[in-house]
């Protein structure tokens, strides 16, 4: 077991490397250099040139890649090249409040969505299934930021249950920092609670069939016994696989819950750096992005282990 | 002896004959063809409908009362939903309704390109990958590193590169969802190659191409299918959250995406601007769903577990 | 009280009691009233205002550091942190005395070394600074308190250069700070403005934290943009980045911010109906529009074809996508100065006014040579007032019949494309939009868009004799009489050889909650005499 898991760890660094290599090249060859956003209007081009001497922009690939790779070897991510801070402490700033708001949407989603799938499955055929998974689809069916902004608008506006953006930090309190992040994860989750709920549904609906499952019904064990201990734990591997795959997704509508919310999170620090052409903000953020997705992951896998003591590495 | 006859020979006077069993097991009508399976399964019906509806409003837009989408007049715009303006103006004083009908056009497009061209890389890395061991684990390293670039920072990317198009969108969100078909492929393609007709096949000395092209390939066909209208259904929301950020499709090409995200501000005031794409987007998705949940249905279902 | 507040309440005592008082409203409502929440035209992502020369970073630098000089609102430069100066007779030496009592936010007080270091870091940077700098003989502190500039031609234009408010701005920093490289960021933002900034709480791109400065000592006269007294009535200013409007709108409307820079002009009516807001114009000086034209290369390099779309253009239709239906928030600009400005005048803009004529235009165009080649259009999404114009434009050459390369893209694309020289098959552009602040365009010494000197001429290089001669003519200009009449003259030159094609003078709005009080028109945001209401 131990060893599996240092064999998945070395295993994430030829990923991290191509990415690393990937996002390097397409930054270099992408126009608009951060140095004329520095210079501003009213810059002539030899100012425009000095930014970027200094910048050290004008140098050749492979040297800027190799001096990139240096510094990462060495656990420094790097300068931002606009707010002159390193790129790790502005990581640092930016990552509670994502990591809060996509936990909040997990823990929210699995909540809401596994027992719905078990609910549909159980009953399935019925118009309590049909109206589940109807729900489902729809939920899937709007685009992040128009729920977000039909959420902001009644329960933040009219009926004023929450605050409208803002992101206030755990350390503060735990109602406050609640309060701030409902919304937001209710907009991103939805997206989820669709996947979800399809595939425990599906999952459940083919352990359901089983054999033990008619032998627990024969030896007496309650309805909720059965569905929740004895189906679930059985169907688990697939809910697990999708909501490994679905982190993918929350990261991605994260950017756009982020600046409909004003979450000061990693969401938005990655669009900004992309659109000034941030360059060490930009690597740093998409190297982190591509570990968390591999240790993820591992997670997963590593879960299986604990639904199914079958599955061994 | 006991003389076997047929029915045909004549009945010996005085035999009785059995008289007929009552019908018990009344015949099932056997429903064929594309009409049949619609029959069965009225998911795909309508989803498929629905979708063909909006196929066609896509490409009769020019007949369907619409005026030229791009044709600005900022004296008149913002202006409610109207007997000129059935849908409304939009922030530059365009029809809202021809725009949300020429969009169609885009999105749909985005939609089936990125599901059609994802599918074929996504199957052709899936089945290199799940038939050759050597290939495996380079290739789903390469896939775990594609799916950790978030695809808006390519389509960032691929726009500043050139320009802000179509065709960009489409290949950003192609290249973010080739990894989801490839793993599922895969997936199909490692569980078949232990069936005992593979076996046979290898061991009659077929060569792997064949063998892939013969057997394992029309297998994966249903299961992609399916996958192919999700991936359709989320490449179409993609396209919207890129335009919302600034990276999609250029404003002289209207697209449900980039009509939302014009009037997002004033979504407030002038729901409107919003709405109609929205509605048009979801009705959309949720069509696209529907068929590749009926799809799923009819062909195996337990192939929801894995999808 | 209302509901969130009470469920606020409860939801704390239930919390307290469950995590055994961990948790506590962050600011009592005392301290709250001494406190602004601001929200800016932009992300503040850096904020060396000399490095970079973005609008916001230099709003916020004025809390933070203070200028020799400042213009009042009558666009005059007034003492700030001189007490006097004077020029000797032939003009070619200036000496300033600061004023007593200046300190720097460590301590330490503010000497004649700190403004030399600043000014020469400014003036590597500044045009007007470039100019000073290019008839420089020595700038010098005599003494703590003195400093001279000795130049080896008069610049009479000096206390307008030191006092402008157009970025760069001379904002005064340490010494040791003022040393760093122009073209290098500093990474300490210590000044002697009302201001301290609290980089512990800074959150770039999200949240800046501005906290009050005891020993600031202001000016005793009453306060007029960067001129005058700047007497702080709050305790700390909080810059919080909202980057969607309709939520900016929503948080102002729910008192969750008290003061909303630049509010998009479709979105306040709903602000104005709102009981508890206020809403009026930002900066009477407003922005200018502008269309620039590529005149190295084809088609724009011949003048009938910019003058063809002069002919075409419709400021009306940019102004409206630009601000819609309110027809108090633009004017028509037949030139190129600010309107209501003294140097403002119509001369030679009759192209600009009356009907639109495409006929003309286009026999214009046919004129030029243009045969059909594709035109491309560079057009940053990103930037709302940039992509109104474009679309307006697309649409506009297209009824002139030019073809039309509509290219999309970003802020930072441009910014870069636009400073190449090539024809657009090889990276180049044949024109893109972008505007400038009124206040840039009150007359020629800070209006570098204006200028006609060719290749070192703003993007677009505009080869204009005739322009230039007018420049020249005002900075030598020894009264206001002798300024207008060169500014009548450079108007009528720049609109017959087309510098750039404006698009039209327009206004933003500015919100704030009732119980904020003090808030001056501007161009930009001035903080002092501002105070809050509980």
């Amino acid at each position: 077991m131990v060893s599996y898991i240092l064999r998945r760890v070395l295993a994430t660094l030829p990923v991290m490397a191509i990415v690393a290599l990937f996002v390097f090249s397409l930054l270099y060859i992408a126009p608009g250099d951060p140095a004329a956003v520095i210079a501003g209007d009213q810059a002539s081009p030899a100012d425009v040139e000095r930014i970027r001497q200094s910048l050290g922009l004008d140098r050749p690939f492979l040297v800027q890649f190799g001096s990139w790779l240096w510094l990462i070897l060495h656990g420094d991510l790097g300068t931002s090249i606009f707010t002159n801070l390193p790129v790790t402490s502005l990581i640092a700033q930016r990552i509670e409040p994502t990591l809060s708001l996509m936990t909040i949407t997990l823990v929210l989603t699995i909540f809401i969505a596994v027992p719905l799938g078990v609910v549909a499955a159980w009953k399935a055929g019925s118009w309590v299934d049909r109206a589940i998974m109807a729900f489902a689809v729809s939920a899937f069916s709007l685009p992040v930021f128009v729920v977000g902004y039909i959420l902001a608008y009644v329960f933040a506006l009219e009926l004023e249950w929450f605050p409208v953006q803002g992101y206030t930090p755990l350390a503060e309190g735990f109602w406050p920092w609640l309060e701030n992040l409902i919304l937001p994860a209710v907009a991103l989750g939805c997206v989820y609670i669709a996947l979800i709920a399809r595939i425990t549904r599906a999952s459940m609906l083919e352990v359901l069939q089983q054999d033990y499952i008619r032998t627990a019904r024969a030896k007496g064990l309650g309805q909720r016994n059965i569905l929740f201990i004895h189906a679930l734990k059985n169907a688990a591997v697939p809910i697990i696989t999708v909501i490994g795959i679905g982190v993918a997704l929350l990261i991605g509508g994260a950017v756009v819950t982020e600046s409909v919310f004003a979450i000061p999170g990693l969401g938005r620090l990655t669009v900004d750096a992309i659109l000034r052409r941030d360059y060490p903000v930009i690597q740093g953020i998409v190297l982190l992005f591509s570990f968390l997705y591999v240790l993820v992951n591992l997670v997963v896998d590593l879960t299986y282990t604990l639904v199914d003591p079958r599955i061994r590495y | 002896m006991t003389v076997l006859t047929t029915h045909t020979a004549p009945v010996p006077p005085g035999l009785a004959i059995a008289p007929q069993l009552p019908e018990l097991l009344l015949p099932v009508k056997i429903r064929r063809g594309i009409v049949g399976f619609l029959r069965n399964h009225p998911t795909v019906a309508i989803g498929g409908a629905l979708l063909l509806c909006l196929v066609l409003v896509g490409i009769f837009a020019p007949y369907l009362g619409t005026v030229d989408p791009t044709a600005i007049a900022p004296a008149r715009r913002t202006r409610a939903p109207s007997a000129e303006f059935w849908f409304g103006t939009d922030l530059l004083g365009r029809d809202i309704y021809s725009r949300v009908l020429y969009g169609a056009r885009v999105s749909l497009t985005v939609g089936l390109s990125v599901a059609l061209l994802a599918s074929l890389a996504g199957l052709a890395i899936g089945l290199v990958s799940g038939f050759l061991r050597r290939a495996d684990t380079i290739l789903m390293r390469f896939m775990d590193g594609l799916m950790s670039i978030p695809p808006i920072l390519l389509a960032i990317a691929l726009m500043a590169l050139t320009r802000g198009s179509v065709g960009n969108v489409i290949l950003a969100i192609t290249i973010a969802e080739i990894p989801r078909v490839s793993r599922l492929v895969r997936g199909v393609v490692l569980s078949l190659r232990e069936q005992p007709y593979v076996d046979a096949a290898v061991a009659s000395g077929t060569r792997a191409p064949m063998i892939i092209l013969r057997h394992i390939l029309p297998n994966t066909l249903a299961p992609m299918l399916v996958q192919a209208t999700y991936v359709c259904a989320s490449a179409m929301i993609v396209e919207s959250i890129l335009s919302f950020i600034g990276a999609g499709t250029p404003p002289t090409i209207p697209s449900w995406g980039n009509i939302m995200a014009e009037g997002r501000a004033l979504w407030q005031i002038k729901p409107y601007i919003v709405f109609f794409p929205a509605a048009f987007l979801s009705a959309t998705v949720l069509a696209v769903n529907l068929v590749g949940d009926g799809l799923r249905d009819a062909f195996d279902p337990r192939m929801a577990k894995s999808l | 009280m209302d509901r969130r507040t009470v469920l606020k309440g409860l939801a704390g005592a239930g919390s307290l009691a469950a995590t055994g008082g961990l948790s506590m409203p962050a600011l009592s409502q005392g301290a709250a009233a001494r406190t602004l929440r601001f929200v800016p035209q932009a992300n503040l992502a850096n904020f060396d205002p000399i490095w970079g020369t973005q609008y916001v970073v230099r709003n916020a630098a004025a809390l933070v550091w203070d200028t020799l000089y400042g213009f009042d609102a009558n666009l005059q430069p007034q003492r700030q942190m001189v007490e006097a100066e004077e020029v000797s007779d032939d003009g070619l030496v200036w000496t300033f005395r600061l004023r007593p009592g200046l300190k720097f936010h460590d301590g330490e007080p503010v000497r004649a070394k700190d403004v030399v270091a600043s000014l020469t870091r400014w003036s590597a940077r500044d045009p007007m600074g470039l100019m000073l700098k290019a008839i420089q003989n020595e700038l010098t502190a005599v003494d703590d308190r003195t400093f001279k500039w000795a130049l080896k031609k008069p610049y009479p234009k000096m206390l307008l250069a030191l006092g402008k408010n157009s970025t760069p701005c001379a904002f005064i920093m340490p010494e040791r700070i003022a040393q760093t490289d122009p073209f290098k960021q500093i990474n300490e933002y210590v000044g002697s403005g009302p201001m301290k900034f609290v980089k512990a709480e800074w959150v770039p791109g999200a949240k800046s934290v501005f906290e009050k400065f005891a020993d600031y000592a202001p000016r005793q006269e009453k306060a007029s943009w960067l001129a005058g007294g700047k007497q702080m009535l709050v305790d700390r200013i909080e810059w919080v980045v909202i980057p969607d409007p309709a939520t900016a709108a929503a948080a102002l409307q729910n008192g969750e911010v008290d003061w909303w820079e630049n509010p998009i002009a479709d979105l306040a009516p709903v602000l104005r109906k709102n009981r508890n807001i206020n809403v009026d114009i930002a900066d009477p000086l407003g922005n200018v529009g502008s269309f620039r034209m590529n005149h190295l290369h084809q088609p724009f390099n011949d003048v009938r074809a910019r003058r063809a779309v002069l002919t075409a253009l419709s400021q009306e239709d940019y102004m409206r996508a630009l601000v819609g239906d309110d027809t108090s928030l633009w004017k028509p600009l037949p030139g190129f100065f600010t309107p209501d400005t003294p140097l403002y005048n119509e001369e030679g803009g009759e192209i600009l006014k009356g009907k639109r004529d495409f006929a003309a235009a286009k026999k214009l165009l046919a004129e030029s040579g243009y045969t059909d080649q594709p035109v491309s259009c560079i057009v940053a999404q990103d930037q709302p007032i940039t992509k109104a114009q474009g679309d307006v434009t697309a649409d506009l050459l297209k009824r002139m019949g030019m073809n039309v390369d509509f290219v999309a893209t970003d802020w930072g694309t441009v910014g870069s494309r636009r400073a190449q020289k090539s024809p657009a098959g090889q990276g180049g552009w044949e024109m893109f939009h972008t505007w400038h602040a009124g206040a840039d365009c009150i007359n020629p010494a800070v209006y570098i868009a204006i200028r006609g000197s060719g290749d070192k001429a703003w993007f677009g290089w505009p080869n204009s004799p005739a322009v230039e001669k007018e420049v020249t003519a005002w900075f030598e200009a020894k009264s206001l009489d002798e300024e207008k009449a060169a500014a009548r003259r450079l108007n009528k030159a720049a609109l017959e050889d087309v510098i750039y094609a404006p698009t039209g003078f327009f206004l933003s709005y500015t919100a704030w909650r009732k119980n904020v009080s003090g808030i001056a028109k501007g161009p930009l945001p001035f903080f002092w005499g501002v105070s809050k209401t509980a």
